[in-house]
């Protein structure tokens, strides 16, 4: 059995995301910000008349700031909520992957980002996080620990 | 119609058609096998109705006649008045190439093109004869003059005493006599069942239909705005033109979710009637307008609520036999239920002819429960009084009796209506009756908004919450903004309003230009849970029809935001809930009860029904004025227009009629300078014999509506605002500008 | 169907006053002399026959054309037209054609 993953790089990081949970991948597009809304929300994107929230990954995973310069590309992701847009650094190629080597994240990942990564693979040149898409967009515990 | 819309439009019809034809001929084919049904009759038909009606529309006339007798046809064989036979399927294929060949033609060389049908349509006649041949379609249109003194019996019509749209026939119970689901679609037809006309759709594909059409709207609304700009004849009548269409889908995508509000009141008789047993009282209950339409989540929204007043009428409002007849009342008592679409509105009242709400009565009750302080009960009004009835906790039943009275008081009621957009009002003569008049959207998809900006951001506020707007120059500010109790407050009209300023509110960045001396402040009056704060923006921009989006469930913490919707620029803007941004504010809690005793001082004059001339001044959008200050309304070619001195005047009825330039006497009059309309639109005001014109730009409407002046602004030219139709609109101050520019109008009046 | 009327009209160079209901109409008319009056029978606060017999009682309105935009299952609503002083009778849904056919009929260039 092979899985198929929509890869991209947050922060040096290596994540993957199942390509049947991502809708699309676009370009950075001008957003509406939401005042009062919690540092992670990004912004309202208008995605072909459906209005989609931005979550940025980089403060998601209590990552450091992106560069301002640095435009960050939508990963557009179905969730049980609807389409949620995750903010990522950079885009990577689509990855086919055995599955049977698959493994529990690592003890040096720390944090959020092991409440959020699902697993790893120990491809050959990086690691790939999967990233858990439900939780990753749930916010509802989000930032109780920042 | 301009040669492009036309090409456009038969460009549309071609690819219809052809279509349509293709289907056509594979259902004939079905039909041949005999693996049709009356689904593919209808089919069938439909497809030729449609390339009838559209070729029709645009002048094709030829098509349309050929289409015609296919037609008839196929209408007989449809309402199972003939049977098919294989020669009818062979003479149907042959029309339907004949189509397709006028349609080809049209294509190549945009004539219909001149072959000779007649055969085939006779062969088509003649297969009709199992019934006598239908003559020429029934009369479109005529006039009465024109026809014999019998009215016509067409053929017998089904009892609806008024159309009712299109209902998503899951709503409508098979066996139900047609009403008008077919009116628009399939009207070229006599009486049919309602199982031939009317399809079940699911619910959740109207519901997306309604989505499409609320893009659509967003969509034209960035046309229009575009095209605006524009001077390209073509583009601005296309655009028009997609205005045009939008709305009237838009309307009927939104008639496919309409439910008569009979269906709610369905048990309304029953509950009345076993009420009445119950209290030995008799009433007699009256529906008017059962057929008016609401959007289905608007009826099931309005249901508990409606049930509870109906209760509350048959429990409170209407007395004994015996008190009644003591009263010189006839024994048994009248609830009226009414119901009728009014400005974008549906109107609901509730009436009752009984004892009316006891002023002081309801004064006492409500300073025993605190509610009111005595001062503030000897100041208010009776209308004021009667509005306590909704205030949280208040109850007047003397006795709480099993019917009414069980915990759900007339606060959730209104609440209740209130959430939907509505509002509810009462008015109470004591001894005569009682009216509620409950009021509500249409629809929740798309509602009217004002849009301000703040921050850099722009912000939507629901049409509904909004009183009114004051724009101050910062002198004036400084001077009107007093701090009370640590809070901001500003004096409107003798009541205090307290204020909020959305930047803070909204933690957003300060208004690039700061609190200098040139600055303007704006507020936004609003209105949340009956009491009324004042918004302080950075900017109003406009007015618009927005749709409505929810939010991510990642926001739906943030109470200050209802939604979001996407504005003509495609950027997204949030939609502000007045009530949480009240609250987020802290304005209505705390200055609850200085609100109400204010109110009591508040001079809001609160007019009757009055009708006013809408009209476009240079770019003042939206102003009026009552017509009972219009003499004519007039237009004169603008070659007719002269100068005398420096004064614009045109010849009028043998007199001199001095023009006045309404756009010049307006605020921002230098930056409207109104562009002259050929011709050129006048509106003749006169006094004791002498008259002037005042120029507008545009006549837009008369509106008949009970308004609400606030007279706030300090605008020149402009007396105060009103919400007319839902949209603030100014009122001109008709007299000021005419002694503006003509000092001695009144004057030489009053000499004569 | 009223933008529609006053579109298609406009369009062929007629000036048009719109007014949302009959009671309106009324007051409208009372203020301005037209050449026709087209109104639909079902409206809210004063319906179309009432309208035209209310109209047929002004005295400038004794020979103005009224015509009433009807549907094909009321011939009972076109006799009450016919009998309160309508001139003729529209069936909805119509043409563009349609209409202007009929109000050219009425109004001779």
């Amino acid at each position: 059995m092979t899985k198929q993953f929509c890869t991209f790089f947050v922060n040096g990081l290596f994540f993957g995301v199942e390509v049947l949970k991502v809708q699309e991948v676009i370009r950075y597009q001008g957003m509406t910000r939401v005042p009062l809304a919690p540092a992670t929300i990004q912004g309202l994107i208008n995605l072909r008349g459906q209005i989609v929230t931005a979550i940025d990954l980089r403060r998601r995973l209590e990552l450091p700031p992106r560069d301002a310069e640095q435009l960050p590309m939508n990963v557009v992701v179905r969730s049980e909520d609807g389409a949620v847009s995750l903010l990522v650094d950079e885009i990577g190629d689509v990855v086919e992957i055995q599955d049977d080597i698959f493994e529990h994240p690592p003890e040096t990942l720390k944090g959020v980002a092991r409440e959020l990564v699902q697993g790893v693979y120990k491809l050959k040149a990086q690691l790939l996080l999967i990233l858990d898409t439900e939780k990753t967009v749930n916010l509802a515990n989000a930032g109780t620990r920042a | 119609m301009n040669d492009h819309l036309q090409q456009q439009l038969i460009k549309d019809l071609l690819i219809e058609s052809f279509e349509g034809l293709d289907n056509f001929d594979r259902e004939m084919l079905a039909l041949e096998k005999g693996e049709g049904n009356a689904e593919t009759l209808n089919n069938v038909f439909r497809i030729i109705h449609t390339i009838k009606g559209s070729s029709g529309c645009i002048g094709l006339n030829k098509i349309e006649s050929v289409a015609h007798v296919g037609e008839s046809l196929l209408s007989l064989l449809r309402d199972g008045k003939l049977t098919f036979n294989p020669e009818m399927i062979s003479a149907l294929l042959e029309y339907s190439d004949a189509l397709k060949a006028m349609l080809g033609c049209l294509e190549q060389t945009g004539h219909q093109g001149d072959v000779d049908y007649s055969a085939l349509l006779q062969k088509l006649q003649s297969l009709q004869t199992a019934r006598p041949v239908e003559a020429a379609p029934a009369a479109t249109y005529g006039l009465f003059a024109e026809e014999p003194e019998a009215p016509l019996a067409p053929e017998p019509a089904p009892e609806s005493p008024k159309p009712l749209p299109a209902n998503a026939p899951a709503m409508v119970p098979a066996g139900v006599p047609e009403k008008a689901a077919a009116e628009k679609e399939i009207a070229a037809r006599p009486v049919t069942s309602v199982s031939d006309t009317a399809i079940r759709v699911d619910v959740g594909q109207l519901d997306k239909l309604m989505n499409l059409v609320g893009e659509l709207v967003l969509a034209r609304n960035q046309i229009v705005q575009f095209t605006a700009q524009s001077q390209e004849a073509t583009l601005l009548n296309a655009a028009q033109r997609i205005n045009t269409i939008t709305t009237e889908l838009q309307e009927n995508v939104m008639k496919t979710r309409m439910q008569p509000i009979g269906n709610v009141w369905a048990k309304f008789p029953r509950i009345v009637h076993d009420m009445a047993l119950d209290l030995g009282k008799q009433v007699e209950l009256v529906m008017e307008g059962k057929e008016t339409d609401l959007d289905r989540t608007i009826i099931e929204a309005i249901k508990d609520p409606l049930t509870h007043l109906i209760r509350n009428a048959v429990d409170h409002g209407i007395e004994t036999p015996a008190i009644r007849q003591a009263a010189g009342k006839p024994e048994k008592g009248t609830l009226t239920l009414r119901a009728f679409h009014e400005g974008g509105q549906v109107n609901i009242e509730i009436l009752d002819n009984g004892r009316g709400i006891n002023i002081a009565k309801v004064k006492e009750k409500a300073m025993q429960r605190a509610l009111i302080t005595p001062d503030q009960a000897a100041a208010m009004s009776d209308r004021e009084v009667f509005n306590l009835i909704f205030l949280p906790g208040f109850s007047t039943a003397d006795i709480v009796t099993n019917v009414s009275g069980r915990g759900v008081g007339m606060d959730v009621v209104k609440t209740n209506i209130e959430k939907i957009g509505g509002s509810v009002d009462v008015l109470s003569e004591a001894g005569q009756g009682t009216t509620l008049k409950i009021k509500i959207p249409l629809t929740l998809a798309i509602i009217p908004a004002l849009i301000v900006t703040s921050g850099g951001e722009r912000f939507a506020i629901p049409q509904v919450s909004l009183l009114e707007l004051v724009r101050m120059e910062a002198e004036q500010a400084r001077k009107g903004i007093e701090m009370l109790y640590g809070a901001p407050i500003y004096r409107l009209r003798g009541q205090l309003l307290p204020l909020a300023y959305l930047n803070r509110e909204l933690k957003l960045d300060a208004p690039a230009v700061s609190s200098t001396n040139d600055a303007v402040v704006n507020i936004v009056v609003l209105q949340a849970d009956g009491r009324q704060f004042g918004m302080v923006v950075d900017e109003i921009n406009d007015t618009e029809e927005i749709v409505v989006k929810p939010l991510g469930k990642q926001l739906k913490g943030i109470t200050c935001f209802a939604g979001a919707t996407i504005m003509g620029d495609g950027k997204v803007a949030l939609i502000l809930d007045v009530m949480g941004l009240a609250q987020h504010a802290n304005v209505i809690a705390e200055v609850r009860d200085r609100a109400v005793s204010a109110k009591n001082k508040a001079a809001e004059k609160v007019d009757e029904r009055q009708t006013l001339l809408l009209f476009n001044a240079g770019q003042n959008a939206r102003m009026a004025i009552p017509l009972s200050m219009v003499a004519r309304l007039e237009e004169f070619p603008r070659s007719q227009v002269e100068w005398s001195g420096k004064q614009e005047v045109v010849q009028y009825r043998g007199q001199i009629l001095p023009l006045i330039q309404i756009a010049n006497y307006l605020p921002n009059a230098a930056a409207t300078a109104p562009t002259p309309t050929d011709p050129v639109q006048v509106v003749v005001y006169s006094e004791a014999g002498r008259s002037v014109g005042l120029v507008v730009s545009k006549i837009n409407d008369i509106v008949h509506e009970a308004v609400t002046v606030k007279r706030s602004h300090n605008r020149d030219g402009i007396l105060g605002s009103a919400v007319v139709q839902d949209k603030v609109t100014d009122l001109l101050d008709v007299i000021g500008i005419i002694r503006t520019a003509d000092p001695s109008f009144y004057e030489e009046t009053r000499k004569i | 169907m009223r933008q529609m009327v006053s579109f298609t009209l406009r369009g062929a160079g007629h000036e048009v006053l719109e007014a949302q209901d009959g009671t309106v109409a009324l007051s409208v008319l009372q203020t301005r002399a037209v050449d026709l009056v087209l109104t639909d029978i079902n409206m809210p606060n004063m319906n179309g026959i009432e309208l035209t017999r209310a109209l047929r009682a002004l005295p400038s309105f004794g020979k103005t054309p009224i015509i009433l935009l009807t549907t094909e299952s009321d011939p009972a609503k076109k006799a009450e037209g016919r009998a309160a002083g309508a001139t003729g009778w529209i069936v909805k849904p119509f043409s563009q054609d349609q209409l202007l056919a009929l109000v050219a009929k009425l109004l001779p260039a």
